[in-house]
């Protein structure tokens, strides 16, 4: 009764009228940065006194937002294959080992996720400027893999879990080692797991800013720190052209991922 | 027959099937945990050994002030996004998938936008002068504006926009794990929709509402960025304190110590978490 | 496996720290850096041949970090006034070379051993035109929420200024401002504290006023004269403006030292600092500097506002520095 759409009655327009408002209120801080993006006013007033495009000349004429970007995706990319990668290993362990304290692990490394950020960013930046790894692309790659591997973790640990492990062994009963067994057989199996891994730490890193902050140098910036600065020091309207490039790039992604989503489900 | 032969290849000396961990664990070894004890030994011997920057924290009005604020506005941030999820989730467990996707979509959608730019959004929508004050008052509904920034609603709105998709994901999860069949036959014995809620959709969900309020409330307990864009000087939380101590007064031991009682709740919480949904479930509808 | 992660990692450890032709200059980012990067930066680079490369904001909790750790990054940093004096003390800081730098020139009151002056400004009281009926005059018309109602806003962290605002309104004279009486100044403010909203960076004070989010407001006299540039209808009250500084500072144990000195005699070159002025609204802290600027541009600056003006008291206030912003942030988190 309650579970069937069909069946719910009244109870059914207010619920689809409820979740209509919070899709609502979802949407309404994306939309409003986009419309700001194009105001004329310099301070953000709204409604703008008049449209312009002048904000995005800005942003385009300004190779530091640039540079940032591509700093971002470099080192998200980075931590995302180094976290998909050890990831991929200890979900292996943490799946199918049979050894004391696997739970003990498995709380471990999903730590990072939810020790206040304050708290890591303050001891990864005070060790990192004693063994000179502050403001190192090997250094923002180190902290940011740390914070993204629960993110590639859980996904691929799901995705083990609901493998029937007896296919991957059907395979060595037919001959294959159990290196080619896993390559060929049980990654395959699981890709969907990995890819959202792939995803969800890359987007970790991304818009990671609490560690970035403390991490960045003066050659070595990320677009969450840069947007931080800009906010800060003038909130120029050209942050909010910035961030709807932003969602642009995040709607593409999107659309992207869910055509290979697709794809990769057949 | 099916011989286990992960375990026949596991490195001599190293429990069955462990190996696979090493890189992770130390990953986190080296650049999680010896970093974060440094910092933790820090608060007992910065400026001197002892226990001092303790002392200082618990004797201090101000700091216990902002430890109970920071618990009640997690807890408000808590509440309010179960009680605004809840429905969410309902909807989209059991509607058509086509429409679903849509409110899917936007969910992710904010979800991967900026946190910086959400806020900052959110601060140019809420203040005083605000389209939403201004609408307000367009309407008649109000004469004069509402304070919704620099206060618990400021705070409130911007969490539990952060929020919701956390709650939102892993309960469509545990209300689509229910059987149908169960409410079905509770309508047939004659049962009211709300008894039918009351007795049997609440309790069978609440495994999931207590494992996603919990982690909502233990994510709460150390954020940072919204509440201090938010939220006005009398709502400062934690984090934002720990980030001021450290980086305005100039006091490592201090802020440490205060860090490390931030770290004991939150890791109690984990425990407990890690206990009630075992944590293979953990953050399961990401 | 580890062909991957070798040749993820290969090549990454890129150091950071500026070579030998390059220095790093650290100030509070926006329309000041900007001004600072165009007058000194820009200028220095053409004729030295050493790169500067900018950072920021300044956060004093990193330069700590970085001097504790020996390992610093930043080579010239702009800080406030009373940190460098604190900063000195605690052996934070390198001793200026007045053999690079020419003392010729300097405002005494903005220089000493470890530190030559930036920039030196005003707070001053400004407010949107539009949103304020009449003309607020004085600072204790900020406390005076009967003749104007509204939201006033001032500057949210511990320093100089909004204390002795507070002392000021309350009718103390200005030659008795310290020691800061803390207890009265906290009861004066108390009167107002839920029509305040605090501003923690210049640009969120020029976007309350000027959006009229708070009718008037405590602010930098450059931020308010970069909004009249701006075309904002804003209104500025001089009467009791109070005088503060910029200094800038070179870390202990910066790597690039005799770069920064040479940066230094730049920046506070007559020459550098009257562009600078010209660019920020701010006054220049070389003596010298004056002769060299636009007459219209030398009326607009704190130096021509010295009638009632308050210079706040910097040695005081980096004596007191922890004491009073223990007390400040526990007021207001209450």
């Amino acid at each position: 009764m309650l579970l069937d759409y069909d069946r719910l009655g009244w109870l059914r327009a207010g619920l689809a009228g409820f979740t209509a408002l919070v899709a609502a209120f979802l949407l309404l801080p994306v939309v409003f940065i986009i419309l700001l993006s194009f105001g004329s006013s310099r301070w953000l007033a709204f409604p703008p006194p008049g449209w312009t495009l002048k904000w995005y000349q800005e942003l385009l004429a300004d190779p530091a937002w640039i540079d940032a970007a591509l700093t971002s995706a470099k080192i998200a990319a980075m931590a995302a294959i180094l976290s998909v990668l050890i990831g991929l290993l200890a979900s292996f362990s943490l799946v199918r080992g049979e050894f004391r304290g696997r739970q003990l692990l498995r709380g471990l490394l999903l730590t990072p996720m939810v020790l206040p950020v304050v708290v890591f960013a303050i001891a990864i930046y005070a060790l990192f400027l004693r063994i000179g790894l502050a403001g190192t692309t090997i250094g923002f790659v180190i902290a940011h893999t740390i914070l993204a591997l629960p993110f590639a973790i859980i996904p691929i640990a799901t995705a083990l879990e609901g493998f029937d492990k007896s296919i991957e062994d059907a395979a060595i009963v037919c001959g294959a080692s159990p290196l080619q067994a896993r390559l060929r057989i049980t990654l395959p199996s699981i890709r969907i797991g990995i890819f959202s891994a792939a995803i969800f730490s890359f987007l970790a890193s991304w818009d990671e800013v609490v560690v970035a902050i403390f991490m960045a140098s003066p050659t070595l910036q990320t677009l969450p720190v840069k947007i931080w600065g800009s906010l800060r020091a003038d909130l120029s309207p050209v942050v909010a052209a910035a961030s709807s490039l932003l969602v642009g790039l995040t709607l593409c992604l999107m659309i992207v991922t869910a055509l290979l989503r697709r794809r990769l489900s057949r | 027959m099916t011989g286990n032969a992960f375990r026949r290849q596991s490195i001599a000396g190293l429990p069955a099937g462990s190996a696979g961990g090493l890189p992770a664990l130390t990953l986190v070894g080296l650049f999680f945990i010896v970093p974060v004890v440094a910092l933790l030994l820090r608060s007992v011997t910065d400026p001197e050994p002892g226990l001092q920057n303790y002392a200082a924290l618990f004797g201090s009005g101000t700091y216990v002030r902002v430890f109970l604020n920071t618990f009640l506005v997690a807890a408000v941030v808590t509440a309010v996004t179960i009680v605004v999820a809840f429905p969410v989730a309902w909807m989209l467990a059991i509607m058509p998938p086509a429409l679903g996707s849509i409110v899917f979509g936007i969910i992710i959608l904010s979800m991967w936008t900026n946190l910086l730019t959400r806020t900052y959004a959110w601060m140019v929508l809420l203040q005083r002068t605000g389209v939403i004050n201004r609408a307000l008052m367009g309407l008649g509904v109000i004469h004069e504006p509402l304070p919704l920034i620099n206060n618990l609603t400021g705070v409130t709105i911007g969490m539990v926009y952060i929020m919701l998709p956390f709650m939102i994901l892993p309960l469509v999860g545990t209300l689509r794990a229910i059987d149908p069949m169960t409410l079905r036959a509770a309508a047939l014995c004659g049962a009211s929709p709300f008894q039918a809620f009351r007795r049997i959709l609440l309790p069978l969900s609440l495994p999931g509402i207590a494992a996603g309020g919990l982690m909502v409330f233990v994510m709460s307990l150390g954020y940072f960025v919204t509440p201090a864009l938010l939220g006005g000087t009398s709502n400062m939380m934690l984090a934002e304190m720990i980030a001021q101590t450290v980086q305005s007064l100039l006091n490592w031991g201090l802020g440490s110590a205060a860090a490390f009682v931030l770290l004991i709740v939150t890791m109690a919480l984990y425990a407990i978490q890690l206990r009630m949904v075992g944590a293979r479930r953990l953050g399961g509808g990401l | 496996m580890k062909l991957i992660l070798a040749g993820v990692l290969a090549g990454l450890l890129s150091a950071t720290a500026a070579k030998a032709d390059e220095m790093v200059f650290t100030s509070w980012g926006g329309t000041t850096q900007e001004a600072q990067t165009k007058s000194w930066a820009e200028p220095f680079a053409a004729s030295s041949g050493i790169k500067v490369l900018q950072d920021g904001p300044t956060d004093y909790g990193k330069l700590k970090a970085m001097v504790d750790a020996k390992n610093v990054t930043w080579d010239v940093v702009d800080v406030e006034m009373d940190f460098a004096i604190k900063a000195a003390k605690d052996g934070l800081l390198e001793p200026i070379d007045f053999t690079v730098v020419p003392k010729d020139g300097l405002d005494p009151r903005f220089s000493n051993e470890q530190a030559v002056g930036s920039f030196y400004y005003s707070f001053v009281l400004a407010w949107n035109k539009g949103a304020v009926s009449g003309e607020p005059a004085s600072w204790a018309d900020m406390f005076d929420t009967k003749k104007f109602p509204g939201k006033r806003t001032f500057y949210k962290w511990s320093a100089p200024g909004v204390i002795e605002i507070a002392l000021l309104a309350d009718g103390v004279p200005a030659d008795k401002l310290y020691p800061l009486d803390l207890d009265r100044a906290f009861k004066k403010l108390d009167t107002i504290k839920s029509d305040i909203v605090w501003w923690g960076g210049g640009a969120e004070s020029q976007q309350l006023i000027a959006s009229g989010e708070a009718v008037f407001g405590q602010l930098w006299n450059g931020r308010v004269f970069a909004l009249e540039k701006d075309g904002a209808d804003v209104g500025v009250s001089w009467n009791q403006n109070l005088t503060a500084a910029d200094v800038l500072v070179v870390p202990k144990g910066a790597k690039n030292k005799d770069s920064a000195m040479k940066f230094l005699a730049a920046a506070t070159s007559p020459t550098g600092q009257a562009k600078f002025a010209e660019a920020s609204g701010y006054a220049p802290i070389n003596t010298k500097a004056k002769a060299e600027m636009a007459a219209d541009v030398v009326k607009g600056l704190p130096d021509a506002h010295v009638d009632g003006q308050i210079n706040l008291d910097m040695n005081y206030w980096a004596e007191h520095r922890d004491e009073i912003a223990t007390r400040w942030y526990a007021w207001q988190t209450k």
